[in-house]
């Protein structure tokens, strides 16, 4: 750790810990010690991908609130008109959505419109299969932040998701994502732990799926050496919002729980280039408006309390969020106050480099394709921008030839 | 004989849920063709299963208000019910003498994957289990009918609120892309005209019956997969599962959970032919004598479910037996897989998604926790010349690796060690 990042971390922490007269008082030494010790140089962009599972309602998420045959279509579920939060004089916030707009207002929101990929499949599963390879056309295993973790020198800090099961965009052909738990990972310790460290070693007879099986065992043994001490330090204060009932406006819920130790990490300068955090419940068949605002609300205020949280930080500008679903939803409520699987939603690309405003063309509510919404933009124009300004590597080792460009990063 | 092995391996680990101490090595004995014989046939009697005392399932009634006392106790109720019901289920698993009807009922649950998630309630969930029982190895016609009949999973994907006026795709979809056909084999238009003839249920959710109203049916004429007519709910489902791609789909799902999760279905595979006559245990009774048996590529991880119920029959434990069901149930939940609660409709994931770091971490810590309740008694009575061999019927793994060996070796003067480094070792984690 150089002295610089050393100051910065102690600095950072310092009000924290003081704070926090409850927790057990870990000595500012001790969480500096054992701090990453080689952190990310400061500056270098970080990719966080949030995934809906479910099937997000893009037209109730972000909403054509002056027109008619939005409210005709879905009387059933679609919002009071002075609820709704208007981001121009066509397009509204779902009425959960408050922080979010203080994002947008504050132009660090781009929303890109309409996107999906050619002959959108309705399955779920394929639908996410296809948003997590990138390979629309053709079933492949990888993802495509496993393909570009395989492009990168070996190192299981570089791209973590939180939970326990890996996700396939974190699957590679020669390696993949780490996967930390919301409550960090231990190693056994004694002679049990030496001995797992010896059944974690490649072996020449090992299949390929053995193979996986011991490098699992190898990354928990590094990633836990390095992230544990960090995760039982205290999250960064959100700087700058309210305090509500002693927590911070946002309330409890898992997703906020992964972010703040994104959060943690991040500023402790773990020298991770991508994070993958997801949130589900998005599958709204019936009684979709009150579900969905639910939701809604929980990823705009774990994402602001995110952002919040990073702003005392020096990464706060290096990072950029971004926020998809499998699909959208049917333009035509089905009935039981809820919508059939549809096809396009709204993608929303997150950050202090980001240049907000809107991207791409809301799709024609008149001009449905069977009853649903166009793809207006390709998915694969988003991810290579990403790559190409996040991830500052040539999208085509990752995506194959792919000249589309959507470009709501700031140079 | 290291090919018998291999493929003694596999039917333990796949076509059941892996040996208790001594049978793998009586089934070296009694050979290959012998072993597939006995493990594919079902036992007039099956005293392990009858060990197992019936749960404790009750139709709990409608939620009472919220800030009630009433409500306390159905939620205890509720919770109490759910684990006894996992628990059940996790000691059939275990107590079994017939793994291959487990392994099928199992193989079922992840198919029509339904979650008390949103049923909420345990009697509904049990009664889907039933079905899966009667129809294990039966005929899939019957089983595809039954669920349609099942409040589970008409709850689960809102097959309630389907009427004719306003129809709900959901129940449909999954019908044709998850359970019957398989993605693709149907158009968009099609699963509209699905969704008309599913009309019409309602489900007591407390008890997991099913009504069905005709004056909420559609029977007007649909066009279903080219078939203009009127379709009850059980003439779309016989219709469905007449079709060839539905014999096409099975296959395709037991090749994935039996022979290989990674590897693509050959289109020789034997369960194809086998299931033209809709039976589930003619199609699986062929993946077991299929040459894929014996192909080495075709290796499986472990499920998290599939592994601690191995790991609990090499252990002699009984699920509900552990310290505690509510630790064994966040174990399980943190390791990704509980009973009744599958992540979504599609089921649980298969192969790499079970190997991340965060897997290995949970299942050594589970593997701990196991290993101290257990007498260990199997590793006791290992010949210390033969230990290697030993270990390896023990568990039934087909062959350790060097790698393994070395830390076996380690830990021979200390069996709770040797234990969990035997439980979570690649070569047990990923069946060979």
């Amino acid at each position: 750790m150089d002295t610089l990042t050393r100051r910065k971390f102690l600095s950072m922490t310092a009000g924290v810990v003081a704070a926090s007269a409850a927790a057990p008082v870990l000595r500012l030494s001790d969480i500096a010690e054992a701090a990453i010790n080689r952190p990310l140089p400061s500056g270098t962009p970080i990719l966080v991908l949030v995934t809906l599972y479910g099937g997000n309602d893009g037209l109730n998420t972000v909403i054509p609130y002056t027109d008619p045959i939005y409210f005709s279509s879905r009387p059933n579920i679609s919002y009071k008109q002075d609820l709704m939060i208007p981001l121009d004089s066509q397009l509204a916030f779902n009425p959960s959505m408050k922080s979010m707009k203080a994002l947008w207002d504050a132009r660090k929101v781009a929303i890109v419109r309409g996107v999906g990929y050619p002959k959108p499949d309705r399955s779920h599963f394929s639908s996410m299969a296809k948003w997590q390879t990138a390979s629309p056309e053709r079933h492949i295993n990888t993802g495509w932040i496993g393909r570009w973790v395989d492009s990168q020198p070996e190192d299981s800090m570089l791209a973590i998701s939180l939970g326990s099961v890996l996700p396939p965009l974190f699957a590679g052909a020669k390696r993949s994502g780490s996967v930390l738990p919301l409550g960090g990972l231990t190693v056994p310790s004694g002679t049990l732990g030496m001995q797992c460290q010896q059944l974690a070693k490649p072996s020449r007879t090992d299949s390929s799926l053995m193979a996986s099986a011991a490098s699992s065992m190898r990354n928990l043994f590094s990633v836990s050496s390095t992230v544990q001490p960090i995760l039982k330090a205290p999250a960064p204060a959100s700087a700058n919002l309210p305090t509500v009932a002693g927590g911070n406006a946002g309330g409890d819920n898992n997703l906020s729980a992964q972010l703040d130790i994104v959060a943690k990490l991040i500023s402790a300068g773990s020298p991770t280039r991508v994070w993958s955090v997801s949130l589900g419940g998005f599958d709204t068949h019936a009684n979709e408006a009150n579900a969905q605002s639910v939701l809604l609300g929980v990823v705009s205020d774990s994402i602001a309390r995110f952002l919040s949280q990073l702003s005392g930080t020096s990464r706060s500008s290096d990072v950029t969020v971004v926020i998809y679903s499998e699909f959208g939803r049917r333009v035509v409520g089905n009935g039981s106050q809820g919508t059939d699987h549809g096809t396009s939603g709204p993608m929303f690309i997150i950050g202090d480099k980001v240049n907000g405003g809107f991207y791409g063309d809301q799709p024609s509510l008149k001009n449905l394709i069977n009853g649903d919404l166009a793809v207006t933009t390709d998915f694969r124009d988003v991810y290579s921008t990403l790559i190409e300004k996040v991830l500052q590597s040539p999208p085509d080792q990752v995506l194959g030839r792919w000249s589309g460009r959507t470009q709501f990063m700031r140079v | 004989m290291l090919q018998d092995r291999l493929e003694i391996s596999r039917l333990f680990h796949r076509f059941a849920f892996g040996p208790k101490p001594g049978q793998f090595s009586a089934a070296l004995k009694s050979g290959l063709a012998q072993t597939k014989r006995d493990l594919l046939n079902v036992p007039a009697i099956d005293t392990g299963a009858q060990s197992i005392s019936l749960p404790v399932v009750t139709d709990l009634g409608p939620r009472p208000a919220p800030n009630t006392a009433a409500v306390l106790d159905f939620a205890s109720a509720m919770r109490s019910q759910t684990q006894n019901l996992i628990t059940w289920w996790l000691d059939l698993m275990v107590a079994s003498d017939h793994g291959l009807t487990e392994r099928l009922v199992w193989f079922w649950h992840g198919h029509w994957a339904t979650s008390i998630a949103k049923v909420d309630y345990p009697l509904a969930m049990y009664k889907q289990n039933q079905v899966f029982r009667t129809y294990a190895l039966g005929d899939f016609q019957k089983l595809s009918r039954a669920m349609i009949y099942d409040g589970a999973l008409q709850f689960w994907l809102d097959g309630q609120t389907s009427t004719l006026k306003a129809p709900n795709e959901n129940l449909a979809r999954e019908l044709m892309e998850l359970f019957i056909l398989g993605v693709n084999r149907y158009s968009e238009d099609d699963v509209k005209s699905l969704a008309k003839s599913l009309t019409g249920f309602q489900v007591t959710t407390s008890t997991g019956e099913v009504e069905f109203q005709p004056t909420r049916h559609d029977s007007n004429p649909v066009t279903l997969l080219g078939t203009t007519k009127h379709f009850t709910a059980e003439e779309a489902s016989d219709f469905l599962v007449a079709r060839s791609d539905c014999q096409k789909f099975i296959a395709e799902r037991i090749w994935y959970r039996f022979i290989s999760s990674s590897v693509e279905m050959p289109g020789n595979f034997a369960s194809v032919n086998a299931f033209s006559n809709r039976s589930i245990a003619a199609a699986i009774k062929a993946a077991a004598y299929d040459p894929a048996m014996s192909d080495a590529k075709n290796q499986m991880v472990k499920a998290p479910v599939e592994w601690f119920v191995s790991a609990c029959r090499a252990l002699e434990l009984i699920p509900s037996k552990l310290e505690s069901s509510a630790k064994l149930i966040q174990a399980l939940s943190a390791l990704g897989q509980l009973p009744f609660n599958p992540p979504n409709v599609g089921g649980w994931p298969a192969a790499e998604a079970w190997l991340s770091s965060a897997s290995a971490q949970y299942r050594i810590n589970l593997a701990q926790w196991l290993v101290k309740q257990s007498s260990l008694r199997a590793i006791k009575e290992f010949d210390p010349d033969r230990w290697f061999i030993n270990s390896a019927d023990w568990l039934g793994v087909s062959q350790w690796s060097p790698r393994t060996q070395a830390a076996l070796r380690e830990s021979l003067a200390k069996p709770t060690e040797f234990a969990v480094l035997a439980l979570t070792s690649p070569e047990y984690v990923v069946n060979a």
